[in-house]
């Protein structure tokens, strides 16, 4: 583990700038910490390959999305109203959008997205414009920013979105962007133009009542599916009784545009986050217990407590090991099969993650 | 609301947007995360009714209930009304003590 010196600006000076390995790519984790720490973290050696100071973070580190190259974090900043891209190798800021400006106040709650060529940040814009006394709430809307505009970026488009969105995904293709929030959007990338909708809280699924989402880890590596735990109520049989509580598992092909949903228990542990495994055969979900799904046949296959709640999970490229982290301190590490800990890294001053999005990158 | 009389200037807005039909247009704050729109039960009580699900231990959850704004009556807002509330205290689990009571500003 690197030892970063303090008061923060020696560290600035002295922080730890190893190159991602230049050998057969490996896995390494990112994700972030307060007030303003950006780390990698090598699974194979269970230690910090590198911490970076994010400039001007002001005490919020969000949503983390990786540059199709794993080469830059994009990382959400200054309580939702900055984006900042960092390298990962040298530390040093090289993309950073400010969306406020005077007069209005702009928040991303959590969904932006890379496209898949590296070029464009789509950004989920919450536009409020401050009066003298009072707020007039403004029509939201997606901004498209250039990833080479440097450290004043400026939208190069922008278009009308939904309200309510919180999540943000690029089809692989990058023709097109996906949006969920009350229903999945699909939006054309180069015009804003709606492709489609379909329904999540306006979901047809037999007999199950509106459903209830919590999902701000855009996490769909290694698979291109992304994943996240559903719930949902049934009617109690012959109708007596409460209605019975269901978790299910939403899925989200970003390459087919596929949206399935599955029940997989009446629901009995909540679960915060979820992903899919390589062969997409299992998934696993996280909050207080680490669950393991089988999704082929849609059933609970394990789930063990864990030391404390985690609030994101991910996967190993090879399938192998699970990781937690978010919400507090340390990244654990887990064997797929048995979900026994295998390991863990404790974050520099133990500082909390809350609500980041944790991810993979493979360099 | 006929049963309603207005106490104040919005108050009387809202009954003149009715009587004209424009209700509709009074439009929630966004969004689904945060700030007085989270109906979501929490830190009282889990969905089951009980504590036990709650996080665990609610330092696990604290950061991440202030940050997006999640449950502003039980957890200060450090989004927009206090955010200077953890500044200096990154580590829940080891600065709890240090983080105060906040009030509204007169």
């Amino acid at each position: 583990m690197l030892s970063i010196p303090r008061p923060w600006w020696m560290m600035v000076a002295l922080v730890a700038a190893a190159t991602v390995s230049a050998g057969p790519k490996r896995d390494y984790i990112v994700t972030a910490a307060k007030p303003d720490r950006l780390f990698v973290i090598d699974p194979a050696t269970r230690s910090i390959r590198s911490e970076f100071r994010i400039p001007e973070a002001n005490d919020f580190l969000g949503t983390i999305v990786p540059s199709p190259d794993g080469r830059i974090a994009y990382v959400l900043v200054n309580k939702m109203e900055s984006i900042s891209g960092i390298d990962l190798d040298s530390g040093k800021e090289v993309f950073r959008a400010n969306l406020s400006s005077p007069g209005e106040r702009v928040k991303c709650v959590f969904a932006f997205d890379v496209t898949p060529d590296g070029q464009e940040l789509i950004v989920y814009e919450v536009p409020v414009r401050l009066g003298l006394s009072e707020y007039q709430v403004e029509d939201t809307r997606f901004a498209v920013f250039n990833t080479r505009a440097g450290l004043d970026a400026r939208p190069v488009r922008q278009f009308p979105a939904p309200r309510r969105i919180h999540t943000l995904l690029s089809r692989k293709d990058g023709k097109s962007f996906f949006a969920i929030g009350f229903d999945l959007y699909e939006l054309d990338r180069a015009t804003g133009k709606p492709l489609s909708q379909k329904g999540v809280r306006n979901w047809e699924y037999t007999n199950h009542s509106m459903p209830d989402l919590l999902a701000f880890w855009p996490v769909s590596e290694p698979t291109g599916v992304f994943a996240t735990p559903i719930y949902s109520s049934v009617p109690p049989p012959a109708g007596k009784g409460d209605p019975i509580p269901k978790t299910a598992l939403m899925t989200l092909d970003l390459t087919t545009g596929d949206l399935q949903y599955h029940d997989f228990e009446d629901t009995a542990a909540l679960i915060f986050s979820a992903v899919l495994n390589p062969a997409k055969t299992e998934a696993f979900g996280v909050y207080s217990q680490l669950s393991k799904i089988d999704t082929r046949s849609n059933t609970l296959a394990k789930r063990v407590d864990l030391d404390h709640t985690y609030y994101a999970v991910l996967v190993s490229s090879d399938g192998k090991e699970v990781y937690a982290a978010g919400a507090m301190c340390d990244v654990t590490f887990f064997d797929a099969l048995t979900l026994q800990k295998k390991g863990n890294v404790r974050l520099t001053g133990c500082t909390d993650q809350a609500i980041t999005s944790p991810r993979v990158i493979r360099r | 609301m006929s049963g309603m009389k207005p106490t104040n200037r919005k108050a009387e807005l809202l009954l003149d947007a009715a009587a004209a039909g424009h209700v509709p247009e009074v439009v929630a704050m966004e969004s689904v995360a945060g700030c007085a729109t989270t109906f979501d039960p929490g830190w009282e009580v889990d969905p089951f009714g009980g504590v036990a699900s709650l996080c665990q231990p609610m330092e696990a959850d604290l950061y991440g209930c202030s940050d997006p704004c999640w449950w502003p009556a039980q957890v200060p807002d450090t989004l927009n009304t206090y955010p200077d509330w953890d500044v200096g205290k990154p580590s829940a689990q080891d600065d709890w003590r240090e983080l105060g009571s906040v009030f509204p500003k007169k």
